[in-house]
């Protein structure tokens, strides 16, 4: 202790000597959380993470960051049905970020600047060859995801061209043709082996596939639509849903008729309700037994369409029936001439498993040329019948895609042959998980381990300081102007693109706006001049730090929690 | 201590901008100066000061001197800032830093600023004390410093009540707070009297320049810091600083506290110049006043539901909340950038507004 003298004086900041982090009984930590939006996404973006790149004008590396987890980004920005814009914390404060239309718009900027694919590996000398079989969504992100580990891959398909039900099924207005091939040309660019014209089954068999390949993917889809009756009576002149619109989207191919009514409850059903409409039908009508998105609709029984598609069919003029289903076929001769439909509902039966009921008394009939079934597909037995085991899907065995593993080794499926999926982003997240545990598998490490970590919710975060912002507005061609192959849903440009992304909270994860800095009444929270080893740009300098809180109180994005101190 | 792994992050840092590489990477004592040493912003008030834990006082202490800069001297009062930045032989302080008494800030002001002025130096002197020292002890010496008018920038901590020397009513202290000499009970309902107007009494000695600001929005303190110190002759600045202790509240709402004042009206920001109101912080959406009484432990008494003065005295002081909307016009006419709402914006790389 000195003595204190007349004219003695204490040096500046000498308190520093003084440990005041030893009064701490809580210390703060940096915990990210998961983004709600990731939470969501069925390809299992982090959309978060890019939109942050995309704050700071870093345009290509967003896009890399991007497509680390998905190889098509200008494809998912038209296709998806966006579950991360519902998911949106900002959806609860004004309006959900556009991430569709930003996804787009780094998609479409990918491909105007020619960026190619970052981080991957050259191909390993000694790692087994990977079989993929499929070249839609879901073997087309494994086929990336192996070629990004280092891996040979070898993929099959069917058709005269890659894209699977991209190529085939998804209409110009929604995905135009040069924008897929753009994304497609750039992936095989990796170095993918394709080998079109080969179907499994009846070009190459499984067994062969398996003994020269280290791992096979199957990537099947679903080929063969579901049978379709009311009380056991089928139109002579049946069409089904998802043929007539591969037929349209080859050679622009479409039965005439005056009346439509279309059966069904997906995309592919009001695709073919819009093109319908558009080829001069004067009625199209939508029978589903699913309901429109509202307030009297629980989430799980709203119809499984993007919802800017069913805006879309809406402002068209389609005529949708939700909560409905055909009861009786009338018929004239073996043609069908009309309907009797009826009102149902999903409810709990015996033993809580939902089930569809009926009302009696809401019986009417609409008159028809035309029924088409839109009613969904199962996986073709030929080539794996042996793996089916009676069931009409390739169920497998846990979230990364391992299937049959009682009966076989190194079989991995994903997407639609999963019969759970449904949309192309759950299709490319399968293949990407796949991918990740088929490396696991010839390497016999245990299987990769899913994240697990907390979803930050909107009560978490700190809304003091951010402010209200319109969402960005997209242009859309009006009804009366829509073509046959013009794409319907305008893109952002870049000025717009940056103020949208601007709106993001960055939930869960480090904005790097200097509140916990500025508001430390101890300065124990230290800038660091670049990105720290936790993701932050922040440290806590916990010789100093008392545990008061504030900048856990005050962090906007709920990055910063306190925890007892040990 | 620092952890491992943030001590080698500092070390990371250290050699990347090119400084002598420490010989133990895990030594966090020897690590530690630089990195703060580096830091983008003037530290005049240093860690390791004995503040409580989410002192607002010392949280806007750090902000005035980190906005003011090297070229300042500081005459401080006593009161809390004065005992916890400088425990004998610690200081917190990087910049001539003086306490005499608890009355005489302002005078002791006038006399650093009369030297200053006869050596030809234009250092400019802040004066800095508690809402003790100010509204009620230094009082005659600050009427004293504005009339004579010094070139000096004074400071006032308002902390609504002596907390130094254990939570005393001021003449600063809001109505109806309780504090250990005027508790609530069966007499009284907290404080009689009402706090006192000082701005519109520094106002009325015809200063340059004179402003309220609140810890909870830092870029409007650093903002009116540059004010008044870029004036010449004295100005005044009073900053609304929540005590967790003396309020009654957890050390982490002390921000949330702060703001809550501001956006009920019970602490207009407004700024004067030669007397006139020149500027306010407009509030976008006025809070009812309940919502910043209820996590203060000083105002509990104002929620027992089962006395009818409680509701009395809360709507009491909702009146005076919405008296102080209506004659410094904080009501907005719809959102803007600089109200309540807008000014403390965040986006990624900092704050919104940088003024």
């Amino acid at each position: 202790m000195a003595i204190l003298t007349r004219s003695a004086f204490a040096s500046p900041g000498t308190s520093l000597d003084f440990k005041t982090g030893s009064w701490r009984t809580l210390r703060p930590i940096h915990n990210h959380r998961k983004a709600p939006c990731h939470d969501a996404c069925p390809a299992g973006e982090d959309q978060q993470a890019w939109l942050a790149k995309l704050q700071e004008n870093r345009v290509q590396e967003a896009w890399e960051t991007l497509t680390d987890i998905n190889p098509m980004p200008a494809v998912t920005g038209r296709v998806c049905p966006h579950p991360c814009e519902t998911a949106c914390n900002r959806g609860q404060f004004d309006k959900s970020i556009a991430i569709h239309s930003l996804e787009r718009f780094l998609g479409d900027e990918a491909i105007k600047n020619g960026w190619e694919y970052p981080n991957v590996e050259p191909l390993l000398p000694d790692a087994p060859p990977m079989a993929v079989i499929g070249a839609g969504p879901a073997g087309l992100s494994a086929a990336y995801h192996l070629r990004r580990r280092g891996y040979s891959v070898t993929m099959f398909e069917s058709l005269t061209e890659p894209g699977g039900l991209l190529r085939a099924a998804i209409p110009m207005t929604r995905l135009p043709r040069d924008v897929l091939d753009a994304e497609l040309n750039r992936l095989f660019a990796l170095g993918v082996d394709l080998r079109l014209r080969h179907r499994l089954g009846r070009d190459v068999s499984l067994d062969e596939l398996r003994s020269h390949f280290g791992a096979v993917f199957l990537g099947i889809g679903c080929q063969k639509s579901r049978e379709w009756s009311v009380g056991g009576a089928v139109p002579a002149d049946l069409h089904e849903g998802l043929h007539l619109l591969k037929g349209w989207v080859d050679h622009l191919s479409m039965p005439e008729a005056e009346r439509v009514i279309i059966h069904g409850g997906g995309n592919t059903a009001v695709d073919l309700c819009r093109i319908m409409k558009r080829k001069g039908a004067k009625e199209v009508h939508l029978i589903t037994a699913s309901g429109l998105p509202g307030p009297d609709t629980a989430p799980d029984d709203v119809i499984n369409v993007v919802p800017r598609e069913l805006e879309e069919a809406l402002e068209e003029g389609v005529i949708i029936h939700p909560h409905a289903t055909i009861q009786r076929l009338i018929m004239r001769g073996s043609k069908v001439v009309g309907v009797e439909m009826v009102s149902l509902r999903k409810l709990p039966g015996n033993g809580g498993r939902k089930a569809r009921v009926s009302f009696e008394g809401t019986e009417r009939v609409l008159n028809t040329d035309m029924v088409v079934p839109c009613i969904g597909e199962v996986v073709d037995p030929e080539g794996v019948a042996d793996l089916l085991h009676g069931r009409s899907y390739l169920r497998p065995d846990d979230e990364w895609g391992r299937l049959d593993t009682a009966n076989y080794e190194g079989l991995f499926v994903g997407g639609d042959a999963r019969g759970d999926r449904g949309t192309v982003s759950a299709a490319i997240g399968d293949g990407r998980k796949a991918a990740d545990a088929m490396d696991a598998y010839v390497r016999g490490l245990p299987g990769p381990e899913s994240d697990d970590r907390e979803v930050i919710s909107f009560g978490q975060l700190n809304l003091n300081y951010f402010e209200h912002a319109d969402r960005a507005k997209v242009t859309k061609v009006p009804p009366e102007l829509r073509t046959d192959d013009t794409e319907i849903e305008g893109g952002l440009t870049g000025p717009l693109a940056y103020a949208e992304a601007a709106r993001c909270f960055s939930c869960g994860n480090c904005l790097a706006c200097d509140n916990c800095w500025t508001f430390c009444p101890d300065s124990a929270v230290i800038k660091t001049a670049e990105q720290a080893s936790d993701g932050s740009y922040y440290l806590f300098d916990l010789d100093y730090c008392k545990g008061c809180g504030i900048c856990a109180s005050e962090c906007p994005c709920g990055y910063i929690d306190m925890i007892p101190e040990r | 201590m620092l952890e491992i792994k943030d001590a080698q992050r500092l070390a990371e840092l250290r050699r990347k901008h090119g400084r002598e590489a420490q010989a133990d990477p895990a030594a966090p004592v020897a690590e530690r100066p630089d990195i703060r040493r580096r830091q983008p912003r003037f530290c005049g008030l240093e860690s390791g000061h004995r503040a409580c834990q989410g002192c607002g006082e010392a949280l806007g202490a750090r902000l005035v001197t980190e906005t003011a800069g090297p070229d300042v001297m500081i005459a401080n009062a006593t009161g809390c800032l004065e005992v916890f930045s400088t425990p004998w032989p610690e200081s917190a302080w990087r910049v001539p830093w003086i306490h005499s008494l608890f009355e005489n800030a302002a005078a002791v002001a006038s006399g650093m600023e009369a030297a200053m002025k006869s050596q030809g130096k234009r250092t400019k002197v802040i004066a800095q004390g508690g809402d003790g020292g100010t509204f009620d002890i230094g009082f005659q010496a600050l009427s004293g410093m504005l009339e004579r008018y010094h070139n000096v920038l004074y400071v006032c901590y308002d902390n609504e009540a002596y907390m130094n020397t254990g939570i005393q009513r001021s003449g600063s202290t809001p109505h109806a707070a309780s504090t250990t000499t005027s508790p609530s009970g069966s007499e009284r309902m907290g404080k009689r009297h009402l706090k006192k107007n000082l701005l519109a009494i520094i106002a009325a000695h015809h200063v340059p320049y004179a402003a309220s600001a609140s810890v909870a929005y830092p870029v409007d303190i650093r903002r009116k810091v540059r004010r008044a110190m870029d004036v010449e002759g004295p100005t005044f600045l009073l900053i609304h600083s929540p005590c967790p202790l003396g309020w009654g509240h957890d050390g982490a709402m002390s921000i949330e506290i702060a703001r809550l004042a501001v956006q009920t009206g019970l602490f207009p920001l407004v700024e004067f110049e030669r007397g006139e109101v020149v500027s306010v912080m407009p509030i976008r959406q006025p809070k009812p006043v309940a919502e910043y009484l209820k996590n203060q432990n000083r105002f509990r008494h104002l929620f027992n539901d089962k006395d009818p003065r409680a509701l009395e005295e809360r709507e009491h002081l909702q009146a005076l909340a919405d008296y102080n909307i209506d004659i410094y016009g904080l009501r907005g006419d719809g959102p803007d950038v600089m109200d309540t709402d807008g000014v403390d914006t965040v986006r990624r790389g900092g704050p919104v507004q940088v003024m």
